[in-house]
């Protein structure tokens, strides 16, 4: 692992569980983070956007009553999303498979599972800043890049053009 | 922008211009295990937000027991929070708390009812869960820890065939 201060980096954390917010938010503090604003809800955490301009997204995927899938969702399509490009880090339990392939494919960055731990978090950052995926916009998918390597035998059509 | 065709985008990279390498402020494995031990350092926050967590699922749970009709909100209301405790317990070393909330998320997400056996099932996981707690059994519980989770997941594939 690379030795990354990411001290200037600021976090929004979507959670709906208070000590949830509060884990992440001391280990963050602990990782040398201090801006770091919290959400209890989907909505909120998409209102807050506007005004805190986060670098990271932590959200938990299963909320209520909008959830993790509607967070990555509105800031990725939204009308007024304030930064649609925005990594977006999803908090999962084991055994979500199919809330997983939802999320990812409303553009989630990466997955976290939980329990969460100080290195695991790290990790999932370090692989953002190192490895940042380009944007993928098509008829029906707007998010980061899906494939996350080149394929040499992809049997289909190459439709894929850059700008 | 033909239906079928896709347009790639590169985003600059806005975090690697903001992070650092190395200096006072990097997370190193030294920054790392003082990370961990802040973390265990909150045990004691643990127990008290997890105490409060199993008293709210012993009411969510007598509400289910006593409740008529399709039972959908007060199953949700023990999802809700066997999900919260799953989620946090293996933060601060209470494995087999985050393993039996797996297990009765499980059970209410895959069965395809709710009626007296697995009403019985959930109120098996949330006396475990407290048995972890009063007899502090951390990590995977050892041996006692090992059985309680066999004999959970024993009953949830009974009543999930």
């Amino acid at each position: 692992m690379a030795d990354y201060d990411i001290s200037n980096l600021k976090f929004l954390v979507v959670d709906d569980d208070a000590n949830m917010r509060q884990l992440i938010r001391t280990i963050l503090g602990s990782l040398g983070v201090s801006a770091v604003e919290a959400a209890g809800g989907a909505d909120q955490g998409y209102a807050m956007l506007g005004k805190f301009a986060a670098d990271i997204a932590i959200c938990d995927l299963r909320m209520d009553p909008l959830n993790g899938i509607d967070f990555a969702r509105m800031v990725r399509t939204g009308d007024d999303s304030p930064n649609i490009y925005l990594p977006i880090i999803m908090l999962t339990g084991h055994a979500e498979l199919t809330a997983v392939q939802q999320a990812r494919d409303v553009g989630v960055h990466e997955f976290l599972t939980k329990p969460v731990a100080p290195a695991k978090l790290y990790k999932t950052i370090e692989g953002l800043i190192e490895k940042p995926r380009a944007f993928v916009r098509s008829k029906g998918y707007f998010g980061p890049d899906r494939r996350r390597r080149a394929d040499p035998n992809f049997p289909g059509q190459e439709r894929r053009r850059k700008v | 922008m033909a239906d079928d065709k896709l347009e790639i985008i590169n985003p600059p990279n806005a975090l690697k211009q903001k992070v650092g390498i190395g200096g006072a402020g990097a997370v190193d494995l030294e920054a790392l295990e003082r990370a961990e031990q802040v973390i265990a350092g909150m045990t004691d926050s643990y127990l008290e937000w997890v105490v409060e967590d199993l008293k709210k699922i012993e009411q969510a749970y007598l509400a289910l027991a006593s409740a008529r009709g399709d039972k959908k909100e007060e199953v949700k209301a023990v999802f809700q929070i066997s999900h919260d405790i799953k989620g946090q317990g293996g933060s601060f070393g209470y494995d087999l708390m985050t393993a039996i909330g797996n297990e009765l998320c499980r059970l209410i997400e895959k069965a395809d009812k709710v009626g007296a056996s697995e009403i019985a099932a959930i109120k098996l996981h949330i006396d475990a869960l407290k048995l972890v707690i009063t007899e502090d059994l951390k990590g995977n519980g050892g041996k006692e820890g090992e059985q309680m989770l066999s004999g959970l997941q024993k009953v949830c594939d009974k009543l999930l065939v």
